[in-house]
């Protein structure tokens, strides 16, 4: 049922395959290059299995022999074996090449063909049997349920239990009907306290043996006081045959009667008295200031009960692990000591929070301390280090990992290369409100300005009051600090706006055709009117484009759908070269949302095949953090797309670019 | 009489000699043993520090892990993305004195600046695989990294000696060694200008570095760099497919003449 099972060596050989179902040697190199990719170069190795196209692939890392395990089988199957089958191949494979790996190294697994295939067999048919033996159980037949064993009085049901007939079965009907007489005198004497507890097994339906055993005891607690009063019930019992049709107490009476509202005040406001009017109760606080807001008060006190809580439960752990660490220590000071979970989970524990306590998103955090466990499960440490030195060392790689860029980062060559086409490069900045598109656009601009591009602003934020003026506020200070005279007669920047309340998209799409490079002047004239005197017929062809064409999107809230649309409308009928989403480095848990919502949004209102999804990060307000730098591990994390700028301030020069090893450096200092 | 004095003082000196005092002739051994170990540890720490090691370069899927195994056996073997670093000793093939270590790095984006900052020291010789069929496509991020590699502190100080291998010419599409030089020189002398004018990183340092590629005012050409840089065609897979060897003669050549 396996599709196929491969073994291979973390630095890339494979070391011995299974061709299972179907498919050429070659089809399993594709999906466990994705998986390689995505889960473990990501750090996502919390959980064992991933889904690519048909298949699904778990997988197992064995850490001191830097071995990885995939079995790859159809999505659709679900096959119980599969975990234990990788446990127990991994124990195999390694006993059974133990020396190779540890005495002959890399040439080892070079060099050695690893006939590994009856092992497998073996395995595989165990495994498969043992999960045919798990199949499900037979029924049992009526003979050996406890029912046929109980005798049919205890079965009638009495009146307190009325719906339960139906439930019950058709053969005890004829005898309930003589029986119920009979027992209609016990359960109507203790019907009143009875009745909640039947309330109570009434809803039970399903808990047939509970109720039989129930009623057993009832009955025979009751049994004696009950045959004193047989007479009184029995008319009762009798009544209880028909079906009576229920009556109304008002039933035959009009409307009118039943009409309680006072007809007379409705509407009129003489009527209504006014009520006794007390400001105090209204308003609250009578010494306060008119018309001042307060500041909103937060009460410290829980944030310390919460961390006495927190405290607690990991001091009794501490004082466990106080004389078992320092053998531990001791230990793994000295000898060959394989990591467990137990040793590092002290650690990792110290570290999440740590880490939380940088601003790293909560599940991030969870998520990134999983993976790293995985990735050092059975590793052995060498001499003189610690385990916490171990963990912080693999923890510190994976954050510089999950930082680099997965994709190229350059605007300015690919700036230079839209220019070479004659195109202008497209940017869209996407983001919640407040976090400083505009003024990160104005950076960005001048920087672009500096290297000799010229800048089209496309205001499309037509909501925010002011958004317009900002941006024409800018355009104006860049050209004094770059004149057109200092660029050739070129103006660097010009800002493109339609004022405000206009669709944003349609905007934008004004913006890239007038950025675009046209030929004024000459026999070729695209749009707009141009006299075709001999003055312009005998100028030379002016080339009238911009480099780059900044679009400048309002801030909106992830969860509000119809802005939400609006934007993913922008950027799929533009196509821009380029979306940046710019997000705050204070964001906290928030970013995650944040994140993941956008992309959401901008993926299921594409058309296209594959969607146009966030490309890049602004990361803005980092002058703000001093070390609780979270964030930025947060946005790379959940979209596995580049930090491409990072804002350090309100002027036009705070504009830098990311360095992993500093960020993760300030993130892990203590 | 000179005698006579001298006698009780060399009756002394005798009976120390014979009867040694432990405590001093304790420190004089421990003395004696901590020089005899650092005189070792400085030769072995000689020896370590230099650079014998061929680091094997280039971006995801180019062919470097399959190289690896043909220099290292000869064989075949079938190869999947590498997560870490393999290394062995090399031994060149007519020389049996001459080996090298060959170390073959992950090429994947985020971990292969990671491997490079470890084994950038101990490199005495730079492999940079190139895949000369993808080479089209992928040309700018080739560049990028081989950008990387060259204005690296480390490197420049070394000036090891750099082959650029062009890899999978077994496929009718792949692109010539002549053709790949001339495109990563223009392209690299796109980036001398992109790159040094990225926004400066955050804590201070440019991300181009400090060091410029080449000349300024001239085109750039890798004759301009400090080191010896070569362009080799090869063939990890060979053209005879899987059970034949490998097309790498080149190669091996040069590494004769590195190790």
């Amino acid at each position: 049922m396996l599709d196929f099972f491969t073994i291979f060596s973390k630095g890339g050989l494979v070391l011995w395959c299974f061709q299972g179902v179907r498919g050429p040697a070659a089809a399993a190199t594709a999906p466990v290059n994705a998986l390689i990719r995505s889960v473990l170069l990501q750090e996502r190795g919390g959980n064992n299995s991933f889904t690519h196209e048909a298949l699904t692939l778990k997988y197992k890392l064995d850490n001191q022999f830097e071995l990885v395990f995939v079995v790859g089988f159809q999505k659709i199957l679900t096959l119980t074996y599969v975990d234990k089958l990788i446990d127990d191949v991994h124990k195999e494979f390694r006993d059974k090449y133990r020396n190779e790996f540890q005495q002959k190294g890399t040439l080892g697994l070079l060099n050695g063909t690893f006939d590994f295939k009856d092992d497998f067999m073996r395995l595989l048919r165990d495994a498969e049997e043992s999960s045919k033996v798990r199949a499900p159980t037979v029924m049992k037949t009526f003979e050996q349920s406890l029912k046929s064993q109980k005798t049919v009085k205890c079965m009638i049901e009495t009146r307190g239990e009325k719906p339960k007939e139906k439930v019950k079965n058709k053969k005890n009907k004829g005898s309930k009907k003589e029986g119920t007489e009979a027992v209609a005198v016990p359960g109507k004497a203790s019907a009143g306290d009875k009745q909640p507890s039947a309330a109570g097994e009434r809803e039970e339906l399903t808990k047939d043996e509970i109720l039989q055993k129930n009623r057993e005891e009832f009955f025979k607690r009751h049994m004696k006081a009950g045959e004193k009063s047989s007479k009184s019930p029995k008319p009762e019992a009798q009544k209880e045959k028909g079906k009576k049709p229920r009556v109304w107490d008002l039933g035959n009476s009009n409307a009118k009667v039943l009409d309680y509202s006072n007809s007379a005040t409705n509407g009129s406001a003489e009527a209504c008295p006014v009520e006794e009017f007390d400001p105090d109760t209204a308003l609250g606080d009578r010494n306060r200031e008119p018309g001042r807001l307060y500041d909103l008060e937060y009460e410290s006190d829980d944030e310390a009960e919460e961390e006495k809580v927190i405290q607690n439960p990991s001091k009794p752990s501490a004082k466990k692990g106080g004389l078992g660490g320092m053998f531990g220590m001791l230990k793994g000071l000295v000898g060959s000591k394989s990591l467990t979970r137990e040793d590092m989970d002290p650690v990792l524990e110290k570290m999440k929070d740590h880490l939380i306590a940088k601003n790293v998103a909560a599940e991030i955090a969870v998520q990134l301390c999983e993976s790293v466990a995985k990735k050092l499960e059975g590793k052995v440490m060498g001499t003189f280090t610690t385990v916490t030195s171990t963990v912080k060392q693999a923890l510190q790689e994976a954050l510089v990992q999950i930082l680099q860029p997965q994709r190229r980062v350059d605007v300015l060559r690919d700036v230079m290369d839209a220019q070479r086409h004659r195109r202008p490069y497209v940017v869209t900045f996407c983001g919640v409100n407040g976090v400083g598109k505009s003024t990160n656009l104005a950076k960005i601009s001048f920087w672009l300005i500096e290297n000799g591009f010229s800048v089209l602003i496309a205001a499309c934020d037509t909501f925010r009051a002011g958004a317009v003026e900002q941006l024409r506020t800018h355009t104006r200070r860049l050209n004094a600090l770059h004149p057109p005279e200092s660029h050739g007669g070129r103006t660097m920047v010009q800002l493109y706006e339609k004022g405000y309340g206009k669709d944003a998209a349609g905007i934008a799409m004004e913006a890239i055709s007038y950025g675009r490079w046209k030929t004024v002047g000459g026999r070729r004239r695209f749009g707009g009117s141009v006299p075709l005197n001999a003055a312009s017929l005998s100028s030379p062809a002016r080339n009238q484009g911009f480099d780059v064409v900044l679009v400048d999107t309002a801030g909106r809230m992830q969860d509000n759908a119809p802005l939400m649309t609006a934007l993913a409308k922008l950027i799929a009928v533009n196509a821009p070269d380029l979306v940046l989403f710019v997000g705050e480095a204070l964001v906290g848990n928030e970013a995650v949302d944040q994140l993941v919502k956008f992309n959401k949004a901008l993926a299921d209102h594409s058309m296209a095949q594959t969607p146009r999804l966030i490309d890049g990060i602004v990361l803005t307000k980092f002058d703000t953090i001093d070390d609780k730098v979270g964030a930025a591990i947060s946005m790379t994390y959940i979209t596995s797309k580049p930090i491409v700028f990072v804002g350090t301030g309100q002027t036009y020069c705070d504009l830098r670019s990311l360095n992993a090893k500093a960020v993760v450096a300030a993130l892990m200092k203590a | 009489a000179m005698a006579g004095m001298l006698e009780p003082h060399l009756e002394a000196l005798r009976r120390e000699l014979r009867a040694p005092d432990p405590a001093v002739l304790s420190v004089l051994l421990a003395l004696l043993a901590v020089a005899i170990t650092l005189l070792i540890w400085r030769l072995v720490q000689g020896r370590r520090s230099s650079r014998k090691a061929v680091l094997l370069l280039g971006l995801c899927d180019a062919g470097k892990t399959l190289l690896f195994a043909r220099l290292l056996t000869g064989k075949y073997r079938d190869t999947q993305t590498s997560i870490t670093d393999s290394s062995a000793v090399y031994r060149v093939s007519n020389d049996k004195s001459a080996n090298v270590t060959l170390i073959d790095l992950p090429g994947h984006e985020s971990l292969r600046l990671q491997f490079l900052e470890r084994f950038k020291a101990a490199a005495r010789a730079i492999v940079f695989v190139v895949d000369s069929v993808a080479f089209q496509r992928e040309v700018k991020d080739v560049a990028e990294f081989l950008y990387q590699v060259l204005v690296d502190s480390t490197v420049l100080k070394n000036a090891p000696a750099l082959l650029i291998a062009c890899n999978k010419q077994d496929v009718t599409m792949a692109k010539s060694a002549k053709l790949i030089q001339q495109q990563l020189e223009k392209e690299l002398n796109t980036l001398r200008v992109t790159r040094s004018a990225a926004p400066t990183s955050l804590d201070g340092s440019a991300t181009g570095g400090p060091a410029q590629l080449g000349k300024k005012g001239k085109d750039f050409d890798f004759s301009q760099l400090p080191m010896k840089v070569e362009f080799v065609e090869c063939s990890a897979r060979g053209s005879k497919g899987e059970e034949g060897d490998a097309d790498f003669e080149g190669l091996e050549k040069w590494l004769a003449k590195i190790a």
